[in-house]
């Protein structure tokens, strides 16, 4: 494929049509002129009309020809090398796509085999003198010799982080730019649809890719349990299956190691599961359905929360959270007990919006502190703000609040939702301050669709100490809550720092650790679109990544570092243009000599 | 010493056809022409016919020496040269061409167009021929014949010629053939046709015609008359040139094709000068600014075409 450096230029291409346009004026409308002796003229044009006529068009198309090659000379033309054998050092980058889907299985063989054996044979053709990165789902462009690097290959197996092959090709062009060589970028893909993204690739990119046309799949893209904690009586998860078979596909669901509920489930569509009783505690959820080429996405798991309905009392004068608590308790979320106040500090565990009156701030500060309480109410604040977007609560619009202000400077964690980026709502021991009345004078929190979520939340979650459920897929950042210390899995920990991002490295769920305290879970499963294993056309390649030569993965080898050498065109543009020029002075001169 | 010189009359056979055309009028200018040519022609335009002894004249400058009265000279110590008046029968048919395509000037303001040019050089012509006596008649013609006027040897019959003649107008195409067949009915007798044209027609038609007059042992003269512009091709960068009498053209530009249509202008004189001569045709050549004493010393520089 040609490529340009200044392809601006070739806007100037019209001019071509130029000396046509000369042409055609010049023609129009020639003056006539009574001449008696036009017969001698007939007899001079009939000898050598067709031959001029012809050395006439030669010109045209000569002239034409020599606008053309100087306006693409001016381009800055260059085109790939053809020969392979022998290549000048090159620098190339090898993108290996060993997400997910690459562990589909083609004719009996995962494709991730293919892959792994083109990008060995593309080493093989490397030389010392060439600069190799290998880039895989990891993001980690690896530098290496072609040995060292095909080791690296020979180990590459299907990993669960999705690969998106904008992302790989942009990170894979920024790699090249630090090497003087010329480069170029090798794609090693199955090319799915659902990866494709635009990239900025300003060098040379082949793109190979299986010549076999994707098995059909099907795979579970979602578990959704509801809202949690579910009640030691059980609870209803809703499984979604998709992909590119259409028939039904048969999806047990297992609650640990509880008999498993079946049902059929049409593919694109969902169904729902009823799940039995469960002691209080974090239980895995499981579903599954029969293994098809892509086993990956055959299963998906999510962390459940099996709790007690909290027992809350409230202040019936309290229109909205009176309204709301009556919701909540007819179904069935709530009873109606001492273990959490709803409204004012309590003994126990407490949710404590600013009281009515503001002289009775200074009491309820004070009250908090003698509970060693980390934070306060501070000054009111009437700047409208909206509730920053988060697990527990969307965007609400918020009108009045008070500053919730720590009242030592080593309490300031605990910040569980924000409005302008100040907090407000947090919570410190047992207590959960919220910074704005639920009143709609205050936040329109009250008369949105979120209430009755957020109320759940605050009551069953929030108040006992758990402050959320989260969902992600491998590689991608989940921002963790603010009082979140350590992720667990298993025996495995890391270490985070509250409203930091955490990228989990692979499926399976996570726990979410507050000190000794298990706050909430993160469940990570495969991103959804792997499971859709269509291959893009290759029009929507090149449309989306421009210069992109598609070749099959048995000819990646032959033709990778020929993609890489790149020669200027300018040259034997230039040379054409002057031989060109010769010829045009040798057809003019003739046309006047022989007429 | 010697009286003074009177101031010398134009010699209208020596002067620019345009020029002389605007001195004088078709009769005039004919007069003068001939008058002029006669007297600066020292000699008889008919040598080889049978001549009777006319008088003598002072030598001039430029006399032939053979035509000196050497024994006068003896006698008077003086140089006379001795001129003849010339006796003949010769019947004399002037066909002219009169298409459109000799209404046609390169340029109308300095050159007389091909017709006009032809009226007053035929004209002179019949007065020069008729002053020799010689019966002298006039076929016109474009795609047919337009006017006849059998040949007669009387002097004011000159007057009859030059009356067709000026009232000669361009007609359209060019048809030779049924003229010069004319001829034949004209010319019991072998006798001289001018045949005067720009032959824009039909080359081998007019040829064969010719050649048939030249078989009836007339002796045949063509005049080939040109407009100058004809010779060279010019114009505009492009240009469509048509011809007025077809209305065919052709589109071209001129700076590309004049070279070449220079060549094709002289292989076509030198075609007809060469088929000319093989059939034993006087063939002259002239353009519309050549002084009419000039084309017609050519016709008669050659007397053997006239014998």
């Amino acid at each position: 494929m040609i490529g340009f450096l200044s392809p601006w230029v070739l806007a100037g291409l019209p001019l071509a049509a130029l000396p046509l346009v000369l042409h055609l004026i010049q023609r129009r409308d020639p003056p006539t002129i009574e001449f008696p002796a036009v017969r001698y003229l007939v007899q001079v044009t009939q000898e050598h009309q067709r031959r001029l006529r012809l050395r006439h068009w030669l010109l045209l198309l000569v002239r034409t020809i020599i606008i053309v090659a100087l306006i693409v000379a001016a381009a800055g033309p260059s085109a790939p090398l053809r020969k392979a054998a022998s290549h000048a050092p090159s620098a190339l980058v090898l993108v290996l796509d060993d997400s997910p889907s690459s562990g589909v299985v083609v004719s009996g063989t995962p494709l991730i085999n293919e892959l792994r054996a083109a990008a060995a044979r593309i080493l093989g053709q490397a030389t010392p003198s060439d600069a190799l990165w290998l880039l895989t789902s990891d993001g980690v462009a690896r530098r290496g010799s072609p040995e060292a690097l095909a080791r690296a290959v020979d180990s590459v197996q299907p990993t669960a982080r999705r690969m998106d092959l904008g992302q790989a090709l942009t990170l894979a062009g920024e790699v090249l730019r630090s090497d003087a060589r010329p480069g170029g970028i090798v794609l090693l893909s199955d090319l799915q649809a659902t990866a494709l993204a635009p990239a900025r690739v300003a060098v040379p990119l082949m793109v190979a890719h299986p010549s076999e046309p994707a098995p059909p799949n099907q795979g579970i893209i979602s578990v959704e349990p509801g809202p949690q904690p579910w009640t030691p009586d059980g609870g209803t998860v809703t499984v979604r299956v998709a992909g590119d078979s259409t028939s039904p596909a048969p999806v047990s669901v297992s609650l640990a190691d509880r008999p498993a509920r079946q049902a059929l489930v049409p593919s694109g569509g969902a169904g729902s599961f009823s799940m039995g009783p469960a002691v209080p505690g974090w239980w895995t959820l499981n579903a599954a359905k029969a293994p098809d080429e892509l086993r990956a996405d055959d299963d998906r798991s999510v962390l459940v929360r099996v709790a007690p309905v909290a027992q809350v009392s409230w202040n019936p004068a309290e229109r909205y959270i009176d309204a709301a608590m009556e919701v909540l308790l007819a179904s069935g979320r709530i009873r109606r007990g001492t273990e959490i106040t709803l409204g004012t500090l309590g003994a126990g565990p407490s949710i404590v919006p600013p009281p009515e009156d503001p002289a009775a701030l200074g009491a309820l500060n004070r009250a908090l502190e003698r509970r060693g309480i980390g934070w306060r109410f501070g000054a009111p604040v009437a700047t409208p703000a909206v509730s920053d977007s988060g697990a527990l609560i969307g965007r609400v619009a918020i009108t009045r609040r008070y500053a919730l202000e720590p009242a030592r400077a080593s309490a300031a964690a605990g910040v569980v939702a924000t409005a302008g980026g100040a907090p407000w709502v947090v919570r410190d021991g047992s207590v959960v301050l919220v910074g704005s009345r639920l009143d709609p004078a205050w936040t329109a929190l009250p008369v949105g669709a979120g209430f009755m979520p957020f109320m759940d939340a605050l009551v069953n979650r929030l108040a006992r100490g758990q402050v959320a459920t989260l969902q992600g897929a491998p590689g991608e950042a989940v921002l963790l809550p603010d009082l979140v210390t350590e992720v667990a899995q298993g025996e495995r920990r890391w270490r985070v720092e509250g409203g930091a991002a955490f990228r989990p490295p692979q499926t399976g769920g996570y726990y979410l650790l507050a000190g000794r305290d298990t706050i909430g879970a993160l469940a990570v499963s495969l991103d959804p679109r792997e499971s859709l294993l269509a291959p893009a056309p290759e029009s929507a390649v090149t449309g989306l990544w421009t210069g992109a030569r598609l070749v099959s993965l048995a000819d990646a080898a032959g033709a990778a570092f020929a993609g890489s050498g790149r020669a200027s065109l300018q040259g034997p543009l230039l040379w054409l243009a002057l031989a060109l020029g010769l010829v045009e002075v040798g057809l003019a001169s003739g046309i006047r000599r022989s007429s | 010493m010697s009286a003074p010189a009177k101031p010398a009359r134009p010699r209208l056979d020596l002067l620019d056809p345009r020029e002389a055309a605007q001195i004088a009028g078709l009769e005039l200018l004919t007069e003068g022409v001939v008058e002029g040519f006669l007297a600066g022609l020292h000699r008889s335009p008919r040598r080889g016919f049978s001549v009777e002894f006319a008088e003598h004249r002072m030598y001039q400058p430029g006399d032939e020496l053979r035509y000196v009265d050497w024994k006068l000279l003896g006698r008077k110590d003086r140089l006379y040269v001795k001129q003849y008046e010339e006796e003949t029968n010769l019947r004399a048919m002037l066909v002219t061409d009169i298409s459109r395509s000799m209404a046609w000037s390169g340029n109308p303001e300095l050159v007389l167009s091909k017709l006009a040019y032809v009226q007053r050089l035929t004209a002179a012509l019949a007065l020069l021929l008729l002053r020799q006596r010689d019966a002298t008649g006039l076929i016109a013609f474009d795609e047919a014949v337009r006017a006849v006027v059998p040949a007669r040897a009387r002097t004011s019959h000159w007057y009859q010629l030059l009356g067709v003649l000026g009232g000669l107008t361009p007609g359209l195409g060019t048809a030779a053939e049924p003229a010069l067949r004319r001829v034949v009915d004209l010319l019991r007798r072998r006798g001289l046709v001018v045949f005067i044209s720009d032959l824009l027609l039909d080359r081998d038609l007019a040829l064969r015609a010719l050649k048939f007059l030249r078989h009836r042992g007339h002796q045949v003269l063509v005049l080939h008359v040109m407009d100058p512009a004809e010779l060279e091709l010019g114009g505009p960068a492009e240009a469509r040139f048509e011809d007025p009498e077809t209305r065919a053209g052709v589109t071209l530009r001129p700076k590309d094709w004049a070279e070449a249509y220079r060549q094709t202008v002289q292989s076509v004189v030198s075609a007809w000068r060469r088929a000319c001569r093989t059939s034993g045709i006087q063939y002259h050549h002239v353009t519309t600014d050549t002084p009419f004493g000039h084309a017609l010393r050519r016709v008669v520089a050659r007397p053997a075409g006239l014998a």
